[in-house]
């Protein structure tokens, strides 16, 4: 091929497109940001059986249930409450949360007894809570300086309460990463006396049950509240008399600290001073402010009052770990997989055509194919074994489809114009997109899973073949017709 | 290779769909009676059944391993080439599990654990059967929409059908486990199933010529393509059962398999049936 061919060719938008992916993804991956000690793996994001680490996967010990009820919601709750010794939250008009891994039987009779209906049931937590969780565990996570912690949660297909949370930690072993998980915080609620100097009350234990963020309709004020078991409320009340933040709230801050740092401090209300004056309390209610600000200060504040304790209980549904050494064996091999993969379905199309001119761009096609699906995952998946193996499944798949167009084109001898080749090439093409369509729809359902860990098996199969089909194809439809015209 | 040499012309239709329909309805069989026995069509693995699986390399042979583990429920001691062990028992308890791996983190502190709970496994076997349903379903439906014409569309669909029965079905009697891993690379099958499929069904459909021609011609085209999937597929066979990368070892053995069933309903049941349709159809 003459020089003015080859400029002809990259003039050509199939090949201009292909080239620009190509050296993109090669910047993605290397150049943006440099990577130079990382080597040959530049920016790629691997998984944890590929780099080291542990994963736990718990499952939320909770239901939410939608209901029908004539008469009113809050006997229900108190009548849950009591009979489930759980905590039961409202989460909108017909819906509740039911903090306790209770079956449908345990419930039903309590709801037949307050006049109510189940309507539907599912094992969970809503969404809210679920963020509430994995707040949580991020803030766990990162206070110990953890870059690499990925926490999701997953929702099984056909419900739209999130059942578990996965978390992984890249880098940590098994016995760490439960410790992390496990670990809670200490809150302590202290009184200030003079100036500076504060008074201890009580601690995080006894305090019985946190609520969620709410507005006072009055004060547009958001606030959290939270209840004292009696000894808490006696002691509180104690407290408050006797170092004078019942004569003169102004002056004698209460002051939440967690793990000895203030997380809050504010006066006692009016209202809850005369309230105090006749007796404990035990529901309270700790403001924070007005518009956004308020509600996220809220939010941060119910966190604190669980001192890192899940607001749900979580049991442990599966667990693993990779040492960092095992993973680097697996790299290895899985690398020199994709390279004897690519090796040998070389040698099968020699064997075939026997004409390098064939052979090899077919084989800097599927090369041009991986590169650019690895620059796109660089960015959207973590690659991982299962995805790996999807990635080699798209080395098979796509030189497939290039022995369709080149047989197809190459029917009956050299091609004579380049009408017919182009009649041709629409005719494998037409082959290919249907088969590349099947495939996406069948590896579908996989992608969009939460639960199973083969998501990104599916999404690398799914993200080559559409490469494929929509820049690699075509781009060795031009090029190969380029090579038989010469 | 001997099956390259298989004249696709030589039989009559109903020659070339008998042995696929017989081995489908023997694989229908053993699936069946796996489920009448244990309620699964497939020996389900640890990812469905819950249990643990460690990957470890270590000189130990499978005796002292069977020893050390005597006390937990030990299912199978796997050997890849090399030193690499894949050790698998069967769902316990959170008490015995904690000491099983404490007894792990003793014993082999370099080794890759995985654990999955029973209930957890039991999600996961439903999440699977809606993927694979649905995988199906949708296969169907973007092959009835390519083809419009029931015949040629059918004996795709039945094909690929076909491909997982029976692959299944192999997989049950050499006990290749049914796992996350062997699910996808089964929905994956759907995939490079059709693939061929719909290449013979092209050509013979929409091309113009000798119906012996065209056979031939996709017959050769499919061959190569089949081929070089199925080098592509056994070099990550090889390397990942070397490495001992058990899923990937799981995808591409299921993947193999499949491959080669491929090949037989490709090109005896679908080629059989369009060509029955074709010749049929001529007639009148």
């Amino acid at each position: 091929m003459n020089r003015e061919a080859i400029i002809n060719l990259i003039k050509d938008w199939r090949i201009a497109l292909l080239l620009v992916l190509v050296i993109g993804a090669l910047i993605g991956i290397y150049l943006a940001p440099p990577n130079p000690e990382k080597g040959l793996e530049g920016n790629l994001q691997f998984g944890l059986d590929l780099e080291g680490g542990s994963w736990l996967q718990m499952e939320f010990q909770s239901v939410v249930v939608s209901y029908s009820t004539d008469r009113s919601v809050e006997d229900l709750i108190e009548n849950l409450h009591r009979g489930l010794e759980a905590e039961v939250i409202q989460i909108d008009a017909d819906h509740i949360e039911i903090r306790k891994g209770v079956s449908r039987a345990d419930i039903e009779p309590i709801f037949a007894a307050s006049g109510a209906k189940i309507v539907t049931y599912h094992k969970g937590v809503s969404p809210y809570t679920a963020d509430d969780v994995k707040r949580i565990l991020s803030k766990k996570v990162n206070a110990l300086g953890m870059q690499d912690a990925k926490i999701n949660l997953l929702t099984p297909t056909g419900s739209e309460y999130p059942q578990y949370v996965r978390i992984e930690l890249a880098g940590v072993d098994m016995a760490t990463a439960q410790e992390i998980v496990g670990k809670q915080g200490m809150f302590e609620i202290r009184i200030q006396t003079t100036g500076n100097e504060t008074e201890h009350v009580l601690f995080g234990d006894q305090i019985t049950s946190v609520g969620l963020p709410q507005k006072d309709p009055q004060y547009q004020t958001w606030g959290v509240g939270f209840t004292f078991s009696d000894t808490g409320a006696r002691a509180f009340r104690e407290a408050a008399i006797e170092h004078g933040a019942v004569d003169n709230p102004a002056a004698h801050h209460l002051v939440m600290l967690l793990d000895n740092e203030t997380v809050y401090s504010a006066p006692l209300s009016g209202e809850l001073v005369a309230q105090m004056r006749s007796g404990p309390v035990r529901s309270l209610s700790a403001t924070t402010g007005t518009g956004d600000a308020g509600l996220e200060d809220a939010m941060a504040l119910e966190i604190h009052l669980r001192a890192g304790a899940l607001p749900v209980k979580v049991e442990i549904v599966g667990s693993g770990s990779v040492p960092a050494a095992l993973g680097e064996h697996f790299k290895t091999m899985v690398a020199l997989a994709g390279l004897l993969a690519l090796l040998t379905v070389g040698v099968v199309i020699y064997y075939r055509y026997r004409e390098p001119s064939i052979v090899i761009p077919m084989l800097a096609i599927n090369l041009a194919e991986i590169i650019i699906l690895l620059g796109v995952a660089r960015f959207i998946q973590q690659l991982d074994l299962a995805s790996i193996a999807g990635l080699i499944a798209v080395i098979g798949t796509g030189i497939d489809q290039l022995v369709i167009i080149t047989d197809e084109v190459l029917h009956e001898g050299r091609v004579p114009s380049s009408n017919l080749y182009m009649k041709r090439y629409g005719r494998a093409f037409g082959i290919i997109a249907v088969a590349a369509a099947t495939v996406i729809i069948a590896m579908l359902p996989l992608a969009l899973m939460d639960l199973s860990t083969l998501r990104g098996f599916a999404i690398i199969t799914i993200l080559g073949t559409m490469i494929g089909i929509l820049v690699t194809r075509p781009a060795y439809g031009k090029v190969i017709m380029a090579i038989l015209s010469k | 290779m001997e099956f390259v040499r298989y004249d696709i012309n030589k039989y009559s239709p109903r020659q070339m769909v008998t042995l696929p329909l017989v081995l489908l309805l023997i694989a229908g069989m053993v699936l069946g009676y796996t489920t009448l026995t244990t309620g699964l069509p497939l020996q389900p693995g640890i990812d469905f059944a819950g249990g643990t699986a460690v990957t470890v390399f270590t000189s130990d042979s499978r005796e002292t391993i069977e020893a050390t583990f005597a006390a937990y429920p030990l299912l199978s001691v796997g050997e890849g080439i090399g030193s690499g062990k894949y050790i698998q028992f069967g769902p316990m308890d959170n008490a015995q599990y904690q000491s099983l791996s404490a007894l792990i983190n003793e014993k082999y502190p370099d080794a890759k654990v995985d654990q999955i709970g029973e209930t957890f496994g039991k999600a996961l076997q439903g999440q699977a059967f809606l993927a694979v349903l649905f995988s199906f379903i949708g296969m169907s439906i973007v092959v009835l929409i390519a083809f419009r014409n029931l015949i040629p569309a059918g004996a795709v669909v039945l094909a690929a059908l076909a491909d997982i029965v029976v692959t299944a079905a192999v997989m049950q009697i050499i006990g290749i486990p049914l796992s996350l891993g062997t699910t996808a690379a089964l929905l994956m099958l759907i995939g490079y199933s059709v693939d061929s499929d719909i290449l013979l069904t092209t050509r013979v459909l929409k091309r113009k010529g000798k119906l012996e021609d065209k056979l031939a011609g996709a017959f050769r085209t499919g061959i190569i393509m089949t081929t070089t999937t199925l080098s592509a597929i056994a070099a990550m066979w090889v390397v990942s059962t070397a490495g001992q990368i058990q899923i990937i070892s799981e995808i591409a053995s299921v993947l193999l398999i499949g491959l080669f069933v491929d090949l037989m309903n490709t090109w005896m049941l679908n080629a059989g049936i369009l060509k029955g349709y074709v010749l049929r159809s001529g007639k009148k």
